[in-house]
């Protein structure tokens, strides 16, 4: 059984080596006893779903201004160049799916083979995701490039729970 | 003579990135184009061959698995590099795509100095 702990940790290892090799920008986590950046109203919620002997979905929420910065980063374009809904969307998408994969081949040999969905993006105003009653929830919020506020999220169950 | 090279993946952004990250790496290729899925790129392989394909996994209607078994059945493709590129690390999948006929393997996240690794000896 892998711990709650654990998971946290992969995640939080997981996004920081997508971002730092992807969009070449730093992320620091935000403790419970730091402000954490506020989240913009618009939001843009990643979402990655996954199966095996752990099941669940992988999130990330984060601004409409991040977002943009985050695509311009992995494009290589100017931030204040046009981009259309679809590239940051597709942008946003792809973290998830890079993160959802690095998180995966660090807890594959504790849970076993894990199978990943292609990832969905939606955009809007207070998104949250749910897996149910029985599911367990870890948060992590982020202080990216020291000027946005981001939100990475775990739902999981293990299989049989 | 010039290389050419092919960009298989469904996401718009990820072929950008990918096709950037080729550039960084230092390799030079004359002709590149992309395809969306693998149907499409399979439609291309059909009307030419190119000299490298890179190749995402995870795509809807053909997947890049299939892809790779199909494209080896063309006589056009037989002398194609097929490297994935994928955020896919299981051992056994990566086994089972390079007997199906892949050159070669790259996960994502990716940097520069992986495509330079992965693709300069195959275009020796």
């Amino acid at each position: 059984m892998i711990t709650t702990m654990s998971l946290r940790d992969s995640l939080l290892d997981s996004a920081k080596e997508v971002f730092e090799t992807m969009a070449f920008m730093a992320l620091e986590e935000v403790h419970e006893d730091q402000e954490a950046p506020r989240l913009e109203d618009e939001t843009l919620l990643g979402t990655i779903t996954f199966k095996g002997n752990l099941e669940g979905c992988l999130a990330i929420c984060c601004g409409w201004h991040c977002a943009r910065a985050i695509g311009a980063n992995m494009l290589g374009t100017d931030p204040d160049e046009p981009m259309s809904d679809d590239e940051m969307s597709d942008a946003i998408g792809e973290i998830a799916n890079m993160v959802m994969g690095a998180m995966k081949a660090r807890i594959q040999d504790e849970v076993g083979t894990v199978e990943v969905s292609i990832p969905s993006v939606v955009r809007g105003r207070e998104l949250r995701n749910s897996l149910g009653d029985r599911a367990s929830k870890i948060t992590v919020t982020v202080n990216l490039e020291e000027e946005h506020g981001m939100q990475f999220s775990l739902l999981y169950r293990e299989s049989g729970d | 003579m010039g290389k050419s090279l092919m960009i298989v993946d469904d996401s718009a952004t990820m072929r950008k990135i990918i096709m950037r990250t080729v550039r960084m790496s230092g390799l030079e290729f004359d002709r590149t184009e992309e395809a969306g899925s693998g149907v499409e790129a399979l439609q291309k392989l059909e009307g030419g061959p190119v000299d490298v394909m890179l190749c995402d996994i995870n795509m809807p209607e053909m997947n890049g698995t299939e892809l790779v078994k199909k494209a080896r059945e063309l006589p056009s493709c037989s002398g194609t590099k097929i490297v994935m590129v994928s955020t896919e690390s299981a051992q056994d999948l990566i086994d089972q795509v390079m007997s199906d006929g892949a050159d070669g393997y790259i996960t994502k996240p990716f940097t520069p100095e992986k495509f330079q690794e992965k693709l300069a000896p195959l275009l020796n």
